[in-house]
């Protein structure tokens, strides 16, 4: 085990910078990120190198003073590097994901920064701003989960809101499956690197390569959307996985059922399980850490600590007003209560509507995971003349399959149980075996717009 | 070059044989002459999805495309069907489509 370092205090803009020039000062070969962990080709990168690169790089910024960086790098030290630098340098800055770059025209004289960390020749060029007191912005796109991706611009003390500062949280091996680019991803790197930890980025996505990382890296954190986690449990391999041990899974982005908890709890037994619910716009509102789905009914209407109040509007979406003098926003997400719980049904533009009944894919997927033989499912909505949307769906075969059944058998099944579970629109019409369930580029399970089929 | 009539019967045929075994029925012999309510069973889910089948098969919608002048014809029977499927289709030889679409 290796000493927990000292994690300096410093206004929130210098915080990262601070935090990565200090450990690179007290232990400057502790590894900072795993690169392509869980593959050969696997590359360290400590402290003293991530430290260098800030102060490289804010030494360029010092005497260009650029009106804004937009962070194109595909490395995640580079991300990090341009992050700490534009923070303690205070110069604003962006990061936008794949498929959120055409909104960098909203960023009129912004420089671009990518892997070289060179400030590009037009960086002197543009207009100078001088150093300034005023807080500078951290800008990140939406994921676009309810519409297309737009803009949203964040002071540094809402991207740390929620970061775990405590001594309990230094030193820790944290797994980002997000894209580094996005909120969650942001979330986690930072996270990471302000309490000396070693963020490890897995090679891909594939499940037997983050399981990979998992055990080899030792990995304590494990954020995940329940779509990657639930991929993780259901498609890597069981008894490599079996080795790993996270003290810690945190799930967002999505809402995660009973069945995912109880199959995480069981293969991770020593984990704390928490749920965050979080938005782009709105940061961190709650989490919940009793292992069960939803949130406790007798959360809604009362003040929860940071002062957040949630309520319902008549239809079931969820509202939240973060303090006593903001407004209720709607979050697009519908909640119904189930006993002493309120459970998440789905997000409104999730909703299929079928000859005018509303038909929620998150209640039909559950259905058709407990079928004996299906791994995994997506639930989507697919136009129709006839009826204005058709339940679709797709299915992941448990591998192996049962003894003595053949993959039709499990279709068949499959329409049966969900005809007798489920209201007649909300069986699936179409029901496909697939190889792998497609997630997007933010680990979620995407709903619209429907697949193409070949 | 054969009329597509006889394969765009046989996927007809065969798409409403899917519905019925998916949805827990017996499959039963798809004559044209059927009724699709009455004879076949069929309700506006099991059409919709008869109609998802064919758009795999045969490449196209035609109810996703407006309607032709005089209104879409009534879809009775599996004749209808095969009328409506037969002259969406791109004609292998002239007369060349009036609407100038084809299967998208």
């Amino acid at each position: 085990m290796t000493s927990t370092p000292t994690i300096p205090d410093a206004s929130v803009e210098d915080r990262l910078a601070f935090a990565i020039t200090e450990i690179a000062r007290q232990s400057p070969d502790r590894a900072a990120i795993v690169a392509a962990a869980g593959s050969p080709s696997r590359r360290g990168i400590d402290y003293a190198a991530l430290a260098a690169a800030v102060e490289k790089l804010e030494a360029a910024l010092d005497a260009h003073r650029p009106v804004g960086v937009v962070a194109r790098a595909i490395r995640v030290e580079s991300l990090v590097a341009i992050a700490a630098a534009c923070g303690r340098q205070h110069v604003p800055v962006a990061f936008l994901a794949e498929d959120s770059r055409d909104l960098v025209g909203e960023l009129r004289d912004w420089v671009t920064l990518d892997d070289s960390l060179v400030l590009p020749e037009s960086a002197s060029r543009g207009p100078r701003r001088e150093f300034t007191a005023i807080p500078a912005q951290v800008v990140v796109a939406t994921s676009g989960t309810s519409g297309p991706p737009k803009i949203v611009q964040h002071s540094w003390d809402s991207v740390l809101a929620a970061a775990r500062l405590a001594e309990q949280w230094h030193g820790l091996a944290w797994l980002l499956v997000y894209d580094a680019t996005r909120w969650a991803g942001i979330q986690v790197w930072m996270q990471a690197l302000l309490t000396g930890g070693t963020l490890v980025v897995p090679a891909s996505r594939d499940p037997d390569v983050v399981a990979a990382a998992l055990v080899a890296e030792k990995v304590a954190v494990l954020p995940a959307t329940p779509t990657l986690l639930r991929r993780l449990l259901t498609s890597a391999d069981r008894s490599h996985l079996a080795q790993a041990a996270p003290a810690r899974i945190t799930l967002g982005g999505e809402a995660a059922d009973g069945q995912l908890l109880a199959d995480a709890k069981a293969l991770f037994p020593q984990a704390k399980i928490t749920q965050v619910y979080a938005t782009t716009e709105l940061g961190e509102v709650f989490r919940v850490a009793d292992g069960r789905p939803g949130f406790p009914a007798a959360w809604l209407g009362k003040s929860l600590p940071g002062g957040v109040r949630l309520t319902t509007r008549r239809d079931g979406e969820l509202l939240v007003q973060l303090s006593r003098d903001t407004a209720d926003v709607g979050t697009g997400d519908l909640v119904e209560r189930r006993g002493d719980r309120f459970e998440f049904t789905g997000r409104r533009s999730d909703v299929i509507v079928v000859g005018g009944a509303k038909v929620f894919p998150k209640r039909v997927e559950e259905i058709l995971r407990r079928v004996p033989g299906v791994a995994e499912a997506r639930v989507y909505g697919l136009p129709s003349a006839i009826t204005g949307e058709l339940v679709a769906a797709e299915i992941v075969l448990a591998d192996p399959l049962p003894e003595a059944t053949a993959p039709d058998q499990v279709r068949t099944a499959a329409l049966a149980i969900c005809r007798e579970s489920l209201e007649p629109q909300s069986v699936p019409r179409v029901l496909d075996i697939v190889k792998q369930i497609a997630t997007t580029a933010a680990g979620k399970t995407p709903r619209r717009p429907a697949p193409v089929h070949p | 070059m054969t009329s597509p009539q006889p394969s765009v019967a046989d996927a007809i045929a065969s798409a409403i044989r899917t519905v019925l075994h998916d949805t827990g029925r017996d499959a039963k012999a798809v004559e044209p002459t059927m009724l699709l309510a009455a004879d076949l069973g069929l309700d506006s889910l099991d059409l919709a999805q008869t109609i998802v089948l064919l758009e795999r098969s045969l490449g196209i919608d035609p109810f996703r495309q407006a309607p032709a002048a005089g209104g879409r014809p009534a879809i009775r029977t599996v004749a209808d069907l095969i009328t409506i499927y037969t002259s969406a289709l791109p004609s292998p030889s002239p007369p060349p489509s009036p609407s100038g679409r084809g299967p998208g």
